[in-house]
């Protein structure tokens, strides 16, 4: 459990810094990329900026427990084992569920492969975490 | 010669002066009507772009009335009410959010009250600057604006009025647009340029 909670924190503090910083980045690197987000469909007065900004770490201690039930079946150095975790939360977790928002939502293309992109990165870099952290 | 008899005399001309100037004063009320082919256009940017909204046609023919004197500033009574929903940004995902932004439900009109003139203006050819007074209605909240105005009047007697101003978001307790946590942002400030166009109907 300490272990779970231990290697969920440090995975969420080293997304929380990657994410968000390469968030801030992108925007004042490719602007442009970001005007579809002038959108009613995106939260505008701040009031769920919290709960944006908590998304590394309910993202990571979901993983972390996810990592201890299934850590058995990805072997090998401990990179190559992220990398697998996170191409697995990829196809299970993420392309359906972007298959469902493109589908159902006002979005562009571009918005939704730059989020599984975002996605699986967040997941692999997770995933070396755990393997490091809690082999 | 009886020194109060000047007095007197000087009282009762004074009297009689101050009678024919106030009958100078006496404000001449004058209708213009407001035509069709008027817009409204509000820029405004984020940090990431920026972007132009604009109700494209006016289609309510109102009136405004000038109530012209020698007293200073020349009195307005009229109003632009604009259908908030009718805002087009060439975009549609920026034209919902200012719509959202405007709380287009639950306040379907921007008003435009006219107030008061600096003076009344020549009303010629040339394009003359003049300061006046609205009362912005947004949102369900009333904020009175000085408004920097540029009027002339054409050759088919048309009367061209632009009047712009910065307006902030804040000045109507709205909340400028956020997304992503704030990492996307709208300035507070909001450029409007009204044009409006006049013709001259009445003198009362």
């Amino acid at each position: 459990m300490k272990k779970i909670f231990l290697s969920g924190l440090t995975a969420g503090i080293i997304l929380f810094i990657i994410s968000y910083g390469g968030l801030y980045v992108a925007i004042r690197c490719f602007p442009s990329f970001f005007v579809d987000y002038n959108n009613p469909l995106f939260n505008s007065n701040g009031s769920r900026d919290t709960l944006f900004y908590s998304h590394a770490f309910i993202f990571s201690f979901a993983l972390s427990w996810f990592w201890e039930r299934f850590k058995s079946l990805f072997k090998g150095h401990f990179i190559l084992r992220g990398l697998e975790f996170g191409l697995v939360y990829g196809i299970i977790a993420l392309v359906p569920v972007m298959w469902i928002t493109f589908s159902s939502l006002d979005i562009t293309v571009t918005m939704v492969l730059s989020w599984f992109f975002y996605g699986l990165c967040q997941a692999v870099i997770a995933g070396v975490v755990f393997a490091r952290m809690n082999p | 010669m009886y020194p109060g008899k000047n007095i007197i005399a000087l009282f009762t001309a004074a009297c009689m002066l101050s009678f024919i100037s106030a009958t100078d004063m006496a404000p001449v009320m004058i209708k213009w009507m407001i035509l069709k082919d008027c817009t409204v256009r509000v820029n405004g940017s984020t940090n990431i772009n920026k972007f132009s909204c604009v109700v494209p046609d006016y289609l309510r023919s109102d009136t405004l009335t000038c109530y012209r004197g020698n007293d200073l500033p020349v009195i307005l009574s009229g109003r632009l009410a604009l259908p908030v929903i009718s805002f087009d940004c060439s975009n549609n995902m920026m034209t919902n959010d200012l719509r959202k932004t405007l709380k287009a439900k639950e306040f379907p009109s921007l008003n435009i009250y006219f107030i008061s003139l600096e003076k009344y203006p020549e009303l010629n050819n040339t394009q003359e600057s003049i300061t006046g007074v609205v009362n912005i209605e947004l949102a369900g909240v009333s904020k009175k604006i000085g408004i920097n105005y540029q009027i002339s009047m054409d050759e088919q007697k048309i009367i061209h009025l632009i009047g712009t101003q910065t307006i902030r978001f804040s000045d109507f307790a709205l909340i400028p647009p956020r997304k992503l946590g704030g990492m996307i942002r709208a300035d507070d400030r909001l450029d409007v340029v009204f044009k409006v166009n006049f013709k001259r109907i009445s003198d009362q």
